[in-house]
């Protein structure tokens, strides 16, 4: 098995409006795979249909290479999910909830979860209900990683959270990720977490899939040209040109991706000269993604 | 899995069995009242089956309340959580309901239970007039059924949507406005007559809610 996650050609559409068309995903065995977008792409929602919690109209996903939703029973037991809100019941205790959580997991690591609620300082006596954003997060994830799955499916598991409580929630993934080689799938609009801890990234927006490569690749292949003297119609790029904006009279910046150093040699063919060549960090590419999809969308539909 | 499945519902429900497991205790108790006084002289035959009629409505009442509300207090948690929680535990949908389903059953065994002791105390402690005799298992097992039935329908109920519920709902407040508004009318029409021969006749599903819950008869 090389992809943990496999979802091929999927359209779902729950009503009138959005819309997951033509989806195709690939997460790789073991690797760090980010998931971003903007509010509304369809994050949460590819992540409710990879779990078997919605049923698409068309496609395939296969996850742990079982077919979802039909092996959805033997695929959750190997999948650990922290959803974007707490689902829990709010009038059990810590104790209560993990005692009904490990009745129903069979790999349940009862040792990482005692040691995990002492790492988190969490109160077992405790009601759900009554702790704070940040305990309730670390709930969850003591959750997902102690039932000892091969994949973990975080949806924005450290959103809203302070950086203290979510560099321990990171810390405790990383170290679970370390030990057991297991996948992970997280979705986030905090880039710079992403950027920390991924080695794949996908990029959604309005249900469709803008990107899908290496983190590496996105990092050091998106880039912000200075140019001078090109002309105003370009044949086709040996670089993604993401956005041309005009700047000084001299020279005008675009932005690129998937560039490497030799495709400088492409300018002076079109008789313009590259005067700089800028690093965008992820948060910059990812922008510059959207921008660029977007437009491309409009003009295609033009 | 049961053992924690049952344990969330009795947390969940557990004020509610407590207090029908004691009013299903009290009422054989209290209907037989009058008879059970040594002190005095026992009610007449025809005064104590009144007394035992009129306490026997109560009956199908209680059956009918434990029944919703255990159900409700076992879905409404998941109903809370959206059903993300039970969706993503790795068993087959039917078995998590079939386990919820079991656990609210196991805990309405208890207040069927309390109905089958304070039925058989009573009739044991009672003085009866001549004629008349005790029938705490056929009353017991009467109760049994009837919660069952009121728990299956809420159960069911309970466990779809707000959207399936008002629709249900919808149709039967629907059918009572059109009766009205035929009687008002003077309109030959008859919606809700041959509705309740259907449902509470002798074949109907409800029909066990219906007829003489004595705890003492002829």
């Amino acid at each position: 098995m090389t992809n943990v996650i496999e979802i091929d050609s999927l359209h779902y559409r729950p009503g009138k409006g959005f819309a997951l068309k033509d989806l195709s995903i690939h997460v790789p065995a073991g690797a760090i795979y980010g998931f971003l977008g903007p509010n509304g792409s369809g994050k949460t929602t590819t992540i409710r249909l990879v779990l078997g919690l919605l049923r698409a109209q068309s496609g395939r996903i296969t996850v742990l290479g079982d077919a979802m939703p039909g092996d959805a029973p033997k695929i959750l037991a190997r999948v650990g999910y922290v959803p974007e809100q707490p689902h829990l019941d709010p009038t059990l205790t810590v104790d209560e909830i993990l005692r009904f959580q490990a009745a129903f997991y069979p790999t349940w690591d009862h040792e990482r979860a005692a040691q995990l609620l002492r790492q988190f300082q969490l109160d077992g006596e405790r009601l759900f209900g009554r702790l704070s954003k940040g305990q309730k997060a670390k709930v969850m994830i003591l959750l997902a990683l102690a039932q000892q799955g091969d994949l973990l499916v975080l949806d924005e598991p450290t959103d809203g959270l302070d950086p203290v409580v979510r560099r321990d929630i990171l810390a405790a993934l990383l170290d679970y990720v370390s030990q057991r080689g297991a996948a992970v799938f997280i979705s986030s609009h905090l880039v710079h977490e992403i950027e920390r801890i991924c080695d794949w990234i996908a990029v959604m927006d309005d249900g469709r899939l803008v990107t899908e490569v290496p983190m590496e690749q996105l990092k050091n292949g998106t880039k912000r040209l200075r140019v001078a003297g090109a002309p105003a119609t370009l044949g086709p790029t040996p670089f993604a040109l993401f956005a041309r904006e005009p700047g000084t009279v001299a020279a005008e910046t675009w932005v690129v991706g998937e560039w490497k150093p030799e495709m400088a040699g492409y300018f002076p063919g079109i008789g313009a000269s590259l005067q700089e060549v800028i690093d965008l960090d992820l948060e910059d590419g990812f922008v510059e993604l959207l921008r660029s999809f977007r437009v491309s969308r409009r003009e295609g539909s033009a | 899995m049961f053992r924690v499945m049952l344990y969330t519902q009795w947390k969940w429900s557990r004020l509610i069995i407590l207090l029908g497991t004691i009013a299903a205790f009290a009422l054989p108790i209290i209907s037989l009242q009058g008879a059970a006084r040594a002190d005095r002289n026992p009610l007449a035959a025809q005064d104590l089956l009144r007394a035992v009629q009129s306490w026997g409505t109560l009956y199908p009442v209680l059956a009918a309340a434990l029944g919703l509300l255990v159900a409700m207090a076992g879905w409404a948690p998941d109903h809370r959580g959206r059903h993300v929680h039970a969706l993503t535990l790795p068993l087959p949908r039917w078995r998590y309901v079939l386990l919820r389903c079991a656990g609210g059953a196991a805990l309405l065994a208890i207040p069927v239970a309390a109905v089958f002791a304070g039925a058989i105390l009573a009739t044991a402690t009672a003085t009866l007039p001549p004629g008349l005799q005790g029938y705490p298992l056929a009353l017991g097992t009467h109760f049994a059924l009837a919660t069952a039935v009121a728990y299956a329908v809420f159960f069911a109920v309970s466990a779809g949507t707000a959207r399936t519920a008002g629709i249900i709902l919808g149709v039967c407040g629907a059918a009572v406005v059109v009766q009205i508004v035929a009687g008002v009318a003077n309109l030959d029409l008859d919606i809700v007559g041959p509705l309740r021969m259907v449902v509470l006749g002798s074949a109907g599903p409800f029909a066990i809610f219906t007829g003489r819950w004595m705890l003492v008869d002829v």
